[in-house]
């Protein structure tokens, strides 16, 4: 029985109790006024109402005072119950494509690792190419980055984090001093990071903006479209991340035999290709084109979906062996995010919000689509990506409309930032795990990442002025 | 002898401790049942077990006497009126598996001592404590009786029903283990915890590490007891080879001071034996004890025949003083009183205020409100509240069974 038993003074310990509730109380108090305080002009009693839930939860998914997922399902109940959307709309939009989406790919990818399928990949490529400390290092960096093109960088990073621990272990590396120690952990986050947002599936940020852009203006981005959009910024943070890399944690070991050596005993150990490994990952690379091919036509959840079933009339996966992959916390937290976004379009809160804040200001499109996006890359350090999304795109969306910028683009400046935190583990799983290693510190990761940080936003700015219009997207509706 | 202990409760009950009782009164022993001691209510509820079958008591100035349906306790130059505590119904009763409940537990005033396994293998070394005559029942390898957890839950359940005591004091003897014998008693406590809404206090041998301190707490414990019984390093390691030995007068300190620190104040207590070395000594011990937040506790020895430990000589005259300096100590070291209180067995810090000429009574409301039924519920819902408070994490095994 392991036990802790907190020590400071008593007072301490109930101030600290008392902090929680009291927040809850200072919470529902202030709710409560901008409930029932007289509606400003310009604005509807229903639209004050998704003002104040907006607020509520914009506050809850900022602090974490709850699971995302709960504020999520406070949305939900909170909308219908002050009268803000019907609560058959309210529950309705549950069912938004960008859920089942995300639904469909947690599955696929819990049945590739459960399949092993992945595993036997990352050890392969590592043992192919990683015959230096150089091209090891470029191997885990550019595989996690590719994993996270078709799974969720978390998935990535957990997937592959024993993996690097052993490498470091079997080269000898001292936790917080090998510079190459760290190398590994910061190419394995940052890779993981800088592949999660070259597709949709990399952290399922994307099929929530998108979720909310389709319910406020009927628009879509399509899962190609996307990748093509960004695949220039995710070449440039690769080869820059590497750079920065190498430049701050100088390679300090001379050969990686040992690592070889382990790789190849846990390859051994894998065995024979199995069947259930071919076909996982035939379905997974048919669900792939598939999206790329019918996703606009059929929609990217029906493929999901679809593949799904696939996967589960041939016996390939059982439901109990998925079920742990599956992240229903942030399924539900998706849901209350696009329903708190409908409200606030569909009660015109989203449009006085803007002109609120905005007043007259009219400042030129690359100006706003340069400011949302620092906004974003900022909020996401601090917080997790998905609620930068939920709280930012609603009223950035509704800000493109007043000032004839198209939403789509919006959703990008929004979307993609968000999940490129490289400093902080607060907002970023993948950073979390490799920080859990003890080969890095947070102070190194704050010193390496901002410098990321900038050469992210700025290069993100610099695709979408130059290389958008190339491809047919545009600033302007 | 001195006429005034008579008028002092505190005086009276450590010079009766010390000396002992004769009883003459056939109505009177048929209440002594026989036992080594007979527990009287004296003045001011100052309860007192009187040794009145050694040997030793027959030479005592002190007798009881009975007038009618009062009784008085005289010294030849005056008397005062007592009351002699009933015996409780319980003991009569027997458990669902036939064992008397008085084999069981056995009521102290405030305390209801239980003692699961009277086993203590000091006695199967040969390094038991000189003075044990069976200090709460603990024997040696020829006694391997254990009662069940549902022994003891059935037990406590009569204790409780007819409230003799609120608190319930489990203890165990010496077991070659290095968590002092609270793995033994955790399914105890968290069983009596888990039924009954009552606090728990546990004497147990020091546990190896501090660990083991931060469970008795959790599990339920509101009080712990290392008795060290003697402070005197060489008549420790003569009088109680097997403690000396085997956990070391050190960790007996440590482990006091780490329990200081984990449980409330006036919760942690010691035994320091008065009679087994010499009252400087004793009051060093007090002193010691005190700065490190332990509330000493100061039995009398009790000469038994071939255990004659006891310094010689040892008066009221002489110890007053030890228990007065333990008032003092208590006091300045600002430990909670509240706890430690209303024992036949021993004299508690409380009982000897009225010896201290500086002493006041203001804190006679907060006393009389904690021996009230809702003062003793409040005690133990502060205890939980504080218990849910301070713990952090649980885990591991939980129930054994016994």
């Amino acid at each position: 029985m392991s036990v802790e038993i907190d020590r400071r003074p008593m007072w301490l310990i109930v101030a600290s109790w008392a902090v929680r509730p009291a927040l809850f109380i200072i919470l529902a108090v202030i709710f409560g006024y901008l409930v029932t305080m007289p509606v400003p002009d310009g604005l509807s009693v229903a639209g004050q109402r998704a003002v104040a839930v907006f607020l509520l939860c914009l506050v809850l998914w900022v602090t974490n005072l709850v699971p995302l997922a709960v504020t999520g399902i406070l949305a939900i109940v909170l909308v219908p119950a002050f009268d803000v959307l019907p609560y058959k709309v309210t529950y309705s939009l549950f069912g938004n494509e960008a859920v089942f989406f995300i639904l469909g790919a947690f599955i696929l990818a819990g049945a590739v690792m459960h399949s092993g399928i992945s595993n036997r990949v990352a050890l392969n490529i590592m043992d192919r190419f990683g015959s230096s400390p150089s091209k090891l290092l470029v191997a885990i960096f550019l595989l996690s980055a590719g994993l996270s093109f078709v799974m969720s960088e978390h998935a990535v990073a957990a997937m592959l984090f024993p993996i690097v621990l052993e490498i470091s272990k079997s080269l000898g590396l001292k936790p917080g001093k090998s510079n190459y120690g760290k190398l590994l952990f910061f190419a394995l986050a940052w890779g993981c990071v800088i592949g999660g947002v070259a597709t949709f599936l990399g952290g399922a940020r994307v099929p929530l903006a998108v979720g909310i852009l389709q319910e406020t203006t009927g628009q879509s981005i399509g899962f190609f479209e996307y990748s093509l959009a960004v695949f220039p910024l995710v070449a440039v943070l690769l080869v820059s991340g590497y750079f920065i890399l190498t430049r701050f944690f100088p390679i300090d070991i001379a050969g990686v035999d040992g690592a070889i050596g382990m790789l190849d005993k846990r390859i051994k150990g894998l065995g024979k290709v199995s069947f259930n490994e071919y076909a996982v990952g035939s379905v997974l690379i048919l669900t792939i084109i598939a999206w790329m091919t019918l996703g606009e036509k059929t929609g990217l959840a029906t493929v999901a979906l679809g593949s799904v079933v696939v996967l589960f009339v041939f016996r390939l996966v059982r439901w109990k062996d998925i079920e742990e992959y599956v992240n229903w916390g942030i399924i539900l937290m998706y849901g209350g995010a696009i329903v708190l976004g409908s409200a606030l379009d569909k009660s015109g809160a989203a449009k006085w919000l803007v002109d609120s804040l905005m007043g007259g200001w009219s400042g030129a499109p690359w100006m706003v689509f340069a400011a949302f996006s620092f906004l974003s890359i900022t909020l996401t350090a601090a917080m997790s990506n998905a609620a930068v999304i939920a709280v930012l795109l609603p009223v950035s969306i509704g800000m493109a409309r007043t000032m004839g910028i198209d939403p789509t683009v919006v959703t990008y400046a929004i979307a993609v930032p968000a999940g490129l935190d490289f400093m902080f583990p607060m907002g970023t799983p993948a950073l979390a795990i490799a920080a859990s290693s003890n080969y890095i510190s947070i102070r190194e990761s704050a010193k390496g990442g901002f410098l990321m940080f900038i050469i992210a936003w700025v290069a993100f700015n610099l695709v979408a002025a130059y290389y958008w219009p190339l491809i047919g997207i545009g600033y302007a509706r | 002898m001195k006429k005034d202990y008579l008028q002092n409760p505190g005086a009276l009950k450590i010079d009766l401790m010390l000396r002992g009782i004769r009883i003459e009164d056939a109505v009177v022993k048929a209440w002594a049942c026989g036992s080594s001691g007979i527990d009287i209510l004296l003045p001011n509820n100052t309860l007192v077990n009187i040794p009145c079958a050694e040997k030793f008591t027959s030479a005592s100035p002190y007798l009881i006497r009975r007038d009618g349906d009062s009784y008085f306790i005289s010294d030849q130059t005056g008397e005062v009126k007592v009351d002699l505590v009933p015996r409780p119904e319980f003991y009569n009763r027997k458990t669902s598996t036939g064992i008397r409940f008085s084999d069981i537990a056995a009521s102290h005033g405030s305390y209801t001592v239980i003692t699961p396994s009277p086993r203590c293998d000091f006695f199967n070394r040969s390094i038991e404590c000189k003075y044990c005559a069976g200090n709460f029942d603990v024997k040696g390898a020829n006694n391997d009786t254990v009662y069940t957890v549902d022994e003891v839950l059935e037990t406590v359940g009569a204790v409780l029903k007819e409230k003799p005591s609120g608190i319930i004091y489990l203890s165990i003897g010496f077991s070659d283990s290095d968590d002092g014998g609270i793995g033994f008693l955790r399914p105890y406590i968290q069983a009596i915890k888990k039924t009954y809404n009552c606090l728990v206090a546990v004497e147990a041998l020091p546990p190896k590490s501090n660990d083991h301190i931060d469970e008795t707490y959790a599990i339920g414990a509101d009080s712990v007891l290392y008795n060290i019984e003697i402070f005197d390093p060489e008549l420790f390691e003569i009088i109680c080879p097997g403690r000396a030995s085997l956990v070391g007068r050190k960790r007996y300190m440590d482990a006091l001071a780490y329990a200081a620190k984990v449980f409330p104040s006036g919760t942690v207590a010691s035994h320091l034996i008065v009679g087994l070395e010499p009252p400087g000594s004793t009051c060093m011990g007090i002193d010691f004890l005190t700065s490190i937040g332990v509330v000493p506790v100061l039995p009398i020895y009790r000469p038994t025949s071939g255990k004659a430990l006891r310094i010689e000589p040892l008066t009221a005259e002489i110890i007053i003083p030890v228990y007065k300096h333990l008032y003092k100590a208590v006091t300045k070291n600002r430990i909670n009183l509240n706890w430690v209180k209303d024992l036949s067995m021993v004299t508690t810090p409380m009982e000897v205020r009225g010896l201290v000429d500086d002493a006041s009574g203001g804190n006679s409301l907060i006393e009389s409100f904690y021996r009230s039924a809702i003062g003793q519920k409040t005690a133990w819902t502060l205890s939980t509240l504080r218990r849910k408070l301070r713990v952090k994490g649980r885990g591991g095994p939980s129930d054994n069974e016994h």
